[in-house]
């Protein structure tokens, strides 16, 4: 192992956060002071935690009182590994998932005089680092401090060394797991053909499901302290798994069983070996394997008229529309898209609130229509704008119908209420897809790196606040029902009601127009600007 | 003392398959140090698995590959130590800036702070990108990448180079510069080993010529040697690469297009 080769892989590793952070890819300038301003300051908070919890600990006169602090303190200790350890995992997976996008220029340039062992550790270390080593490193000086004040300092140099361990153990699991996903879901993706679309939106799906399962599950009531007394006793029923053999090395050593204490140590030692040796062979093994292409079809090149020839399109702009489809069934990214209304659905039905959610899917399918491509098209401005539109607007109103349904079937709104929210969720996809549109095109980033994006940040925000305050707007006439929820008026009569969107539709469709000469507008200076 | 060798690569026997791909069919072949070698062949031939076994990247299947004096199964890591290699397409770190990348790799190629320096400094200014070293390398053109990889490849005197397309998307200026610096190493007992698709940069450049076909070698030799073989007298790279791997009929497939 060439402990220089490590040292240099993991600082290439650190800047990879560029891309994730997306900072301007030219001259591109950094403090070096502001990186680790951070990690100072995480010492300094833990310190600060530390001496507060010793100064009060110091000040407890009353003995029983003050056995039942150290006891407690000592239950964090045990239970802190097991503690870092779920924290890392998530964090280290969490950055893992974000870097999924951008794996193909993370990966490690092989020409060089590298061995996976290095590249394996330095990956290993680096995935640490950011706001786990933060975190880390906050716990960490607490627990040095408060030992000094409750004079436990050996239990406290052990809990920081198995801290130190077991974050290792949580982000060479990581990795193992990083390069299972990639070869398995490569497989997967190789073997079943065109079924890989469904493999694709269905993996999204249960990624998605089972993120928010684990999020209800921690906003569902539990404490902190709850989850430590968990922790703390539950590990050592399961202690025969080895990634709790760090914490259990604490408790036999708090409870002096000093051969046990050793035991374990070298077992967790002897596992995070283990691990660490899987991660270079499946590293060396399957480093560089790139997911092959996914063949859709084997069927002899027959072009034949589509669905949008026949309602009138031209052909480019059909052309436009059938690969904005499969640009949104085969790309990654875009496949969000479909499962983002499945999945707020599903929130919705979870978590029982009664938010209306019709306006986003419109919002966020136009701000990634523009998807790169369409401008090369031999397309006029009008035409590009056209297509973009219906398909947004088409695409937009299939999606409110299916959460309509289950809207409908869940919260059974009077009929007046169900049509006058239909009527609004129409008025608001029409109109709020023409802002996008315009948005979009203005704002559109052709730029794949450092990760694909259809549409500039700054573009995104603008066109984001512009549709939420034109909701508003939208949704104007409608405010004495959302006063009549709260109690504040009296409910609106069926005059009111039909005349709130009247008022509503005409507001929608000016802005619709106007928005729609603006997103024609950008057309052509973007075609333009294309040509030149 | 040093030990000076005939054959830089030396590949006897070597065969390498994926699935049911021949990549390699039991290639034999010599490339002597100091020499310009070059590999043709149509896309999917085998040339960029033989310039990855050469680099010990990929296990042969059957055979043996000694490169430099060094077997390439036992130590690769050795072997990229000493060799200087480009591929087809540069996938660099993009969120490093060029200065960045090339400090990077000179320090994994273990080069001195001093000569890292003049090094990089002379061939940032040679290909004309100084002055935007400090740009992110996502923000460069394709041609830049390519200068970037070259220069990485370069920058600790290797003793043998393994080139995939070389020569892609560099202006005229830096394309001459990097085909007489070629020249110039190769005099100074440095191999190159070059891969191309442009036959008058081969005919032009390189001392033997192989051609591969379907992961074999059709013909190995100086372009003499290669004219005798393919019975064309007189004729260029063009010709003889498609006699020998059988694609002559390129005036019935364009005549078919322009029906």
């Amino acid at each position: 192992m060439n402990w220089h080769h490590v040292l240099k892989l993991i600082s290439v590793d650190i800047k990879s956060g560029r891309l994730i952070r997306g900072q301007r890819l030219r001259r591109y300038r950094e403090s070096r002071v502001l990186q680790y301003v951070m990690y100072g300051g995480s010492c300094l908070l833990g310190i600060a935690v530390g001496l507060l919890v010793g100064t009060v600990y110091s000040g407890v006169t009353d003995p029983e009182m003050k056995t039942g602090l150290l006891l407690n303190v000592k239950v964090l200790f045990i239970a802190a590994p097991t503690l870092v350890l779920t924290y890392s995992l998530i964090f280290t997976m969490m950055r893992q998932i974000q870097r999924a996008g951008i794996t193909a220029s993370i990966q490690p340039p092989y020409w060089l005089p590298i061995t996976w062992g290095e590249h394996t550790l330095a990956a290993i270390v680096a995935n640490l680092i950011g706001v786990q080593l933060a975190a880390l490193l906050a716990i960490v000086s607490t627990i040095g401090t408060v030992s000094i004040f409750l004079g436990e300092t050996p239990l406290a140099a052990l809990t920081i060394f198995a801290l130190l361990a077991v974050a290792l153990l949580a982000s060479a699991t990581t990795e193992i797991f990083r390069i299972l996903q990639v070869r398995l879901t490569g497989a997967v993706y190789k073997t079943s053909g065109k079924a890989a679309i469904w493999v694709r939106f269905f993996g999204s799906l249960l990624l998605f499901i089972a993120f928010y399962a684990v999020y209800f599950f921690f906003t569902s009531g539990a404490n902190f302290v709850a989850i430590i007394d968990v922790f703390a006793s539950g590990q050592t029923t399961v202690w025969f798994i080895p990634y709790l053999w760090l914490g259990m090395a604490l408790f036999s050593f708090m409870n002096s069983r000093i051969v046990d204490t050793a035991l374990f140590l070298l077992g967790a030692l002897a596992f995070l070996g283990a691990l660490f040796t899987v991660a270079v062979k499946l590293n060396s093994r399957f480093g560089l394997y790139e997911p092959p292409a996914i063949r859709i079809s084997r069927e002899a090149y027959a072009p034949r008229p589509s669905i949008w020839s026949r309602l009138g399109f031209s052909l480019p702009e059909a052309a436009i529309m059938r690969k904005d489809f499969r640009a949104f069934t085969r790309r990654r990214e875009l496949m969000y898209f479909f499962v983002l209304p499945i999945l707020i659905t599903m929130i919705y039905v979870m978590s029982l609130t009664r938010t209306p959610y019709f306006e986003s899917s419109s919002v966020l399918s136009a701000m990634i229509l523009l998807v790169p491509g369409a401008s090369m098209a031999p397309v006029a401005a009008e035409s590009l704008v056209k297509c973009k539109f219906a398909f947004i607007v088409i695409f937009s109103c299939a999606v409110t119908l299916a959460c309509s349904i289950v809207g409908i079937l869940i919260v059974r709104p009077s009929p007046t209420l169900m049509l006058a929210a239909l009527i609004e969720s129409i008025f608001l996809i029409i109109s709020l897809s023409a802002v996008s549109l315009g948005a979009g095109i203005k704002g559109a980033s052709f730029v794949e790196v450092p990760r694909p994006r259809m549409i500039s940040p700054r573009a995104g925000l603008i066109n984001t606040i512009t549709c939420a305050l034109l909701a508003g707007v939208i949704l104007a006439p409608l405010i004495p029902y959302a006063g009549a929820m709260l109690g504040l008026l009296d409910p609106p009569s069926q005059s009111y009601t039909s005349l709130a969107l009247a008022v509503s539709g005409a507001i929608a469709a000016i802005v619709t127009y106007g928005f729609y000469r603006i997103a024609v507008k950008n057309a052509e200076d973007l075609l333009a600007e294309v040509d030149t | 003392m040093t030990t000076v060798f005939k054959s830089a690569v030396k590949l006897k026997e070597v065969a390498k398959r994926y699935a049911d791909v021949v990549a390699v069919d039991y290639v034999d072949l010599d490339v002597r140090k100091g020499e310009i070698f070059g590999l043709l062949g149509p896309n999917g031939s085998g040339k960029s698995t033989l310039l990855k076994l050469i680099l010990g990247l990929v296990k042969p299947d059957a055979g043996s590959v000694n490169v430099l004096g060094i077997e390439a199964a036992e130590n690769p890591v050795a072997i990229k130590a000493q060799a200087g290699y480009v591929p087809e397409v540069p996938r660099l770190y993009e969120f490093l800036t060029g200065m960045e990348y090339l400090d990077f790799t000179a320090d994994l190629y273990n080069v001195g702070i001093t000569e890292k320096k003049a090094r990089i400094s002379e061939y940032l200014k040679a290909l004309e990108l100084e002055g935007r070293e400090g740009d992110m390398i996502s923000a460069y053109s394709l041609g830049m990448k390519q200068k970037t990889a070259l220069i990485s490849a370069f920058v600790h005197r290797p003793q043998l180079l393994l080139l995939d397309e070389p020569l892609s998307g560099l202006d005229p200026r830096s394309a001459k510069i990097i085909k007489d610096l070629l020249r110039e190493l190769a005099s100074k007992g440095v191999t190159t080993i070059l891969s191309t698709h442009i036959l008058e940069i081969a005919q032009a450049m390189c001392d033997r010529i192989a051609i591969m076909y379907e992961g074999r070698l059709l013909a190995i030799g100086s372009m003499e040697e290669l004219r005798a073989k393919a019975r064309l007298p007189g004729s260029n790279l063009e010709e003889i690469f498609l006699t020998l791997t059988g694609t002559s009929d390129i005036r019935d497939v364009v005549e078919a297009l322009m029906e």
